[in-house]
């Protein structure tokens, strides 16, 4: 690398022109997809990285793929057979060399300049199906080899030639080959268009300058995290919740354990303590998803983009203040092979307890505990020309309380933000009708001067016989409260057929594989975020106003906030002042 | 024939008129600016228009058109000030507004906000569930809509006291009974009340936002309405009997009534003027490969026109503060970077330039308004391109000497740069944000700017325009004749045009007759109700223009392209232009097409326009010369953007001649607007007074 300084001009040209290529790259993918999980949902990643794999900028997409690629690279590094040459496309998604979970595959395209490997360019997008034990998702499966088709290292163009036999053996090996190829193809589109830009910028701006320029923004991105971290005084904090089973062994609930240690201005966050690794694919790979979720929770907190006006580049800076623990053999770094490839809500747990551990050192910079899950749900069939369909919708959660707002309602949290599927573009084309979607009303979020955010409740109705499984956690620990808050409420999941819409059978969070019949409707109700500050802080006018927006039944406006309305829905004053008097004490 | 076309942006309300009253040599044309008034529009537009016609010498009671551009409706989104509504809706889907896609506007945050749960276009307690069903995909009923239950929903809003009502059911794009059975009962208990169905105002798939797009129709409607027909009461009462046109986001205009009934159309009237003045610039010279962009106080929009067409944006895209709008609407992007973008260094030493804006007020720190942060015109000042005594022809005063405290003050200690220096900074990095939106709009839709030419405009347009056609690579610059009010001079240039949308399900590569019949007749009503509603404005029907869209995608995918329908009926032979036109579309959006694949179509959409005499630009003189002299005002250093001062001739536009060149180092001034003409640059006068501006051979 060049020693020399780059000016604060030019590097803010180079910054602007390399978050534009991200960007673009981001575009192209989920606009050429097929699978509504890619160009619905953008559950994907893409950007450009240099040779030592560092990320250089990232498309502002999905945060679990943001920070996720340096460690595919890595792992390609490590397993390619024969050395890069351009023309390369390479796919990967082995999550013991780097991947974040099977399904998500990445396409990385080296690039090339003055014949020598520059850096790369690549993205990771989610697929709908790789041929893994059961359509779309597994939970309850014996090892890494249930999860499909494993990819290391592999090139699907060398030297520009396109490796026809291993797109045959993925058509071959996938239950929905149309979406997968078209998505694949779309990928390869993006890391081209990537390479193209890259070069087109080192040919703009020399070499030299460019990766001279990198480097500052890099260390412009961690001097940015560092100045935060330096601010949390020194010391160890703890915090922990548990996860309700692993999908197989119901009676057993698992450990959450996060000790974040504060040391001038770098972080530790260690996991020690937490459960053992389990039997089934509920475990975390340590590279491509333990370490990003502690990453994403320093940059979501202490460089909130709502509330500080500079853009601060994504790239490998603010990965690098950050240190991340967790023992071999245990749920976040497990041994080989065993599967892991649902691992979203250990994840989401995982912010979720640094936000808990931190939160009384930083109280204006976190929320009170968040749904912190995911519930992704795979439906799937057979139709009757013999041929699968598959389709994986994601659920949203919502927010604890905040310090100057309430939690958001039913929306996509923390590690994950995906958009849904328009319920009525579903109905065109699967055998599967949305019953419901709104927002829950058989249970209250956690009260607080700030309330936690509703759940929302979704009903599929299966139009035909089919499968079903479901990747989600939550229906044991409540989202927890903060400064005087109250707790959440859990989520839950039910089953029942429309013939018989009374009665109702209750599952847990994982389902693996249900076989389901025509009629048949399945009920996901997410968690509620806990409350933030002392309820009886809450503005009586305020209460009110969620009882007329059924935010809060009348009963929980005097149990849960002290306020009495009257049978016109006013605030009766005197009856309020008593009552939160009383409760008081 | 005299008519008005008058815009109101933030700060200015601009003005223009043409008349045959007026002598060709006095014109023909006359153009002016009066401040905006942000409590009520209308005053500001009334005193524009009497004072502009007092300068033209034309009666009020002789104008016969007047062509509005206004920011009513997207105020009333921005500041958060519509109306009550109530809505009914399917039972189990209550909260359709509120879960909205389910993606929160920023990754990285914990203290985000979320528009449309903290500020909600109807509030939930307004959402009434109404039992019914429609099922796909023959939109057969499963559940009779039960009318009690409207009655009953109908009732409490009107003891609440709503100001309109909206009817979004799920699927009722596939079959709109419900809607408006719903609608009869609730107009029979509300008969005053704005009562309107999502169906009626965009029938799209896609329920969110359908559903949006009906409730921001109704959010934005009585203030928009009400602002409108008060307008034309205004009009009338000062002896204006002319025929009032707004402008509509897709660039075509609608009349007074039309903008009251879908005040969702006119969201983005201001910008789409701009973006057709710059169409009608390029017209002016025969130009038709163009990238406007019409740089302002705080923002740039930026929109590129092939071929002389203006593009429509992808429906993913439209939407107005956050709320999807699916209305058609000019392609064009607008970023935070104008005049105003304030210049600073952030705590980790980075260097910004906006989007934060100073605004009109306290404005750039030369307007000595109490304004202490330096920005872009504060740059220009610094580099000698801003003439205190020339802005805005002398009508504000400007104080350089602030200019540059402002950046020594905040920047050049951090930066360690002279202040100079620091001023090029700010203008290289405000002119790579524009140059990059400039290039993601261009050749990142597959578009290349070496065969376009660069419309400047706006008040600071021209001075950035060469340099953005240097970065991106057009092939030259054009500053229309007044750029500081083009997009009035747009509202004189478009059609009247409206679009009429049906929702189908068509999988065209294997349509069998009965899909060809259906698509046959669904695109004969959409040509009928379109020519219908031009003959309603009074215009017959042999003046009537219309192209049939459909919207397509790849069976699979979730985005639609446009692809224009072959002449004719549709069928096993031509549908292969439809075909055609769409794999080009695709490729043109992405670099690719997938040929093999099969093509459904999602939505049908007819445009109907008519052509109206278009604005004509009064031909100047014949000149001749090089840098003629009696169009030289003075000299003054000036440093330029490779940071050379050299002494520069500033010249008056007004005294330059057809045919006449000047060639750079120059300054080009006029009223409400300079034209940067850099060394090695020469700038050729045409025949309706268009600056073309190249890089000297």
């Amino acid at each position: 690398m060049s020693g020399r300084e780059v000016d604060p001009i030019t590097l803010q040209v180079i910054g602007g022109a390399l978050h534009t290529v991200a960007k673009e790259m981001g575009h192209v993918l989920y606009r050429m997809s097929y699978s509504s999980i890619i160009r619905e949902s953008e559950d994907l990643g893409a950007g450009l990285f240099d040779a030592d794999c560092n990320t250089l900028c990232e498309s502002d997409s999905t945060p679990m793929h943001i920070g996720s690629i340096p460690a595919y690279l890595r792992g390609i590094n490590e397993t390619l057979h024969d050395p890069w040459q351009p023309g390369d496309v390479v796919i990967h998604n082995h999550p013991y060399y780097g991947a974040s979970h099977s399904p998500d595959i990445a396409a990385v395209a080296p690039v090339f300049f003055d014949d020598k490997l520059v850096g790369f360019s690549a993205n990771t997008a989610h697929h709908v199906d790789i041929g893994a034990a059961t359509p779309g998702l597994i939970i309850d499966v014996p090892d890494v080899f249930a999860e499909g088709m494993l990819f290391k290292g592999v090139k699907l163009y060398e030297g520009g030639e396109r490796n026809r036999a291993l797109w045959q053996f993925i058509e071959t090996n996938t239950r929905v080959p149309d979406q997968v190829l078209g998505d694949i193809e779309a990928q390869v589109a993006s890391v081209e268009l990537g390479v193209k830009r890259f070069i087109e910028l080192l040919d703009l701006y020399g070499k030299d300058t460019v990766f001279a320029a990198t480097q500052q923004l890099m260390e412009y991105s961690e001097a940015m995290l560092r100045r935060r971290i330096a601010e949390i005084p020194d010391g160890e904090y703890r915090a922990e919740g548990y996860l309700d089973d692993d999908g197989r062994n119901r009676e057993q609930t698992l450990p959450v354990k996060v000790c974040v240690r504060i040391e001038g201005d770098s972080a530790e966050v260690d996991l020690t303590g937490s459960s053992p690794q389990v039997p089934t694919a509920f475990n975390v790979p340590f590279e491509g998803s333990t370490k990003v979720a502690c990453y994403f929770a320093f940059r979501a907190m202490l460089l909130d983009s709502a509330t500080i006006s500079e853009h601060v580049p994504q790239n490998e800076g603010s990965f690098r203040p950050i240190k991340v623990i967790a023992p071999l053999g245990s749920i976040f770094n497990p041994k080989y092979p065993a599967a892991a490839e649902a691992r979203f809500n250990q994840i989401q747990r995982v912010v979720d307890c640094i936000a808990k551990a931190l939160g009384p050192a930083i109280p204006d910079k976190v929320t009170a505990g968040c749904s912190a899950d995911v519930s992704a749900i795979a439906y799937s069939g057979v139709r009757p020309e013999g041929n699968y369909w598959v389709f994986i919708e994601v659920n949203e959660g919502s927010y604890g309380g905040r310090p100057k707002s309430d939690g958001p309602d039913g929306i996509e949290e923390l590690m994950r933000n995906t958009r849904n599927n328009p319920i009525e573009d579903l109905g065109m084309h699967l055998p599967l009708i949305c019953d419901r979607y709104e927002l829950r009303d058989d249970v209250m979020p956690g009260a607080g001067e700030h309330r936690g955010g509703i759940g929302m409740v979704k009903v599929q109705r299966y139009l035909t016989d089919g499968f079903l499984t479901h990747e989600s956690d939550r229906h044991e620990d409540a989202p927890w409260g903060f400064l005087g808050g109250g707790e959440g409420a859990v989520a839950r999941v039910q089953k029942f057929n429309v013939a018989n819409p009374d009665k109702i059978e209750e599952l847990p969070a994982k389902v693996h594989n249900l076989r389901n019949l025509k009629g048949d409707c399945i009920a996901v109700l997410n968690a509620c975020g806990g409350g933030y500050g002392d309820p009886l802080k809450r503005s009586p006018e305020q209460v009110r106003e969620d009882v007329l927006d059924d935010y809060c039944t009348i009963d929980y406006a005097r149990e849960a906030y002290g306020v009495v309305l009257t049978d016109e829905l006013k605030v009766d004053a005197a009856a309020t002042k008593a009552r939160r008097g009383e409760m008081r004490g | 024939m005299t008519k008005i076309g008058v815009d109101v942006g933030g700060t200015f309300t601009d003005l223009i008129l043409e008349s045959d009253q007026i002598s060709r040599t006095a014109g023909g044309v006359v153009v002016h600016k009066v401040p905006s008034t942000s409590e009520d529009q209308s005053i500001g537009v009334i005193r524009g228009i009497k004072e502009i016609c007092d300068m033209a010498g034309v009666a009020l009671s002789d104008i016969e058109k007047v062509v509005h551009g206004t920011t009513v409706a997207t105020n009333a989104v921005i500041e958060y000030d519509g109306a009550e509504v109530g809505m009914l809706t399917t039972r189990g889907f209550r909260d359709i507004l509120l879960l909205a896609r389910g993606k929160r506007p920023h990754n990285f945050s914990m203290q985000f906000d979320v528009p449309w749960q903290s500020k909600p276009l109807v509030k939930r307690r307004n959402r009434i569930p109404i039992s019914e069903r429609i099922m796909p995909p023959d939109g057969s009923v499963e559940v009779i809509m039960d009318e009690d239950e409207v009655r009953a929903a109908a009732e409490l809003l009107k003891k609440r006291g709503v100001d309109a009502v909206i009817i979004c059911f799920i699927f009722s794009f596939l079959n709109n009974a419900h809607e408006q059975r719903a609608k009869e009962i609730v107009k029979e208990i509300l008969p005053d009340t704005y009562v309107s169905c999502s169906n009626e105002v965009a029938d799209v798939i896609r329920e969110y936002e359908r559903f949006s797009t009906a409730a921001m129709n109704a959010f934005i409607g009585p203030r928009t309405s009400y602002y409108l027909g008060n307008l034309k009461n205004s009009l009338r009462a000062e002896g204006v009997n002319a025929e009032i046109r707004v402008m509509q986001s897709n660039g075509g205009v609608t009349t007074i009534e039309g903008g009251s009934e879908r005040p969702v159309t006119i969201l983005m009237s201001g910008p789409a003027g701009g973006v057709i003045g710059g169409k009608w610039a390029g017209d002016l010279s025969g130009v038709e490969n163009l990238i406007t962009v019409d740089i302002g106080g705080t923002s740039a929009d930026i929109s590129v026109v092939p071929g002389g067409k203006v593009r429509i944006m992808n429906p993913r895209d439209t939407n107005v503060g956050g709320y999807p709008i699916l209305t058609p609407m000019i392609d064009l992007t607008t970023i935070g970077a104008g005049g105003g973008s304030v210049a600073y260094v952030d705590e980790g030493g980075a260097f910004h330039v906006g989007p934060r804006s100073a605004g009109a007020s306290p404005g750039p720190a030369c307007y000595g308004k109490g304004g202490i942060e330096p920005t872009v015109t504060d740059a220009q000042v610094v580099l000698g391109r801003l003439d205190a005594e020339q802005f805005l022809g002398g009508g504000v005063a400007i104080d350089p000497k602030l200019s540059a405290k402002a950046i020594e003050d905040n920047l050049c200690g951090k930066l360690r740069l002279s202040i100079e220096e620091a001023a090029l900074g700010i203008i290289r990095v405000i002119n790579s944000s524009m140059a990059l939106e400039i290039r993601a709009n261009s050749v990142a839709k597959g578009i290349d700017p070496r065969d376009y030419s660069l419309v400047a405009f706006g008040g600071a347009g021209p001075l950035h325009g060469v340099a953005l056609a240097a970065t991106v690579a057009a092939r030259e610059v054009i500053v229309p004749p007044a750029p500081g009010i083009n997009a009035a001079t747009g509202l004189l240039a478009t059609d009247t045009q409206y679009e009429f949308t049906r929702s189908v399900l068509i999988g065209i590569s294997e349509a069998d007759q009965v899909a060809l019949d259906e698509l046959n007749r669904k695109l004969d009503e959409l040509v009928e109700q379109a020519g219908e509603a031009l003959v309603a404005d009074g215009i017959t029907p042999e003046k009537q223009n219309f192209s049939r869209i459909a919207e397509c995608r790849y069976a699979g995918q979730g985005f639609e392209l446009r692809a224009e329908v072959a002449d004719g009926l549709v069928d096993n032979n031509n549908k292969q232009v439809l075909i055609d036109n769409f794999h080009e579309a695709h490729r043109c959006d992405y670099g690719h097409a997938f040929e093999y694949q099969n093509i459904e179509i999602i939505t049908l959409r007819v445009i109907v326009a008519a052509t109206t005499d278009r604005l004509s630009w009064p031909e100047l003189e014949v000149g001749e010369g090089n840098n003629p002299k009696n169009a030289v005002m003075y000299a003054r250093p000036t440093t330029f953007d490779e940071g050379e001062t050299v002494d520069t001739p500033r010249y008056d536009r007004g005294k330059l001649l057809v045919g006449q060149t000047v060639t750079g180092p120059a300054i080009v001034i006029q009223h409400d607007s300079t034209t940067l003409i850099p060394p090695d640059h020469v700038a050729e006068v045409t025949a309706f007074g268009n600056l073309h501006v190249s890089a000297k051979l």
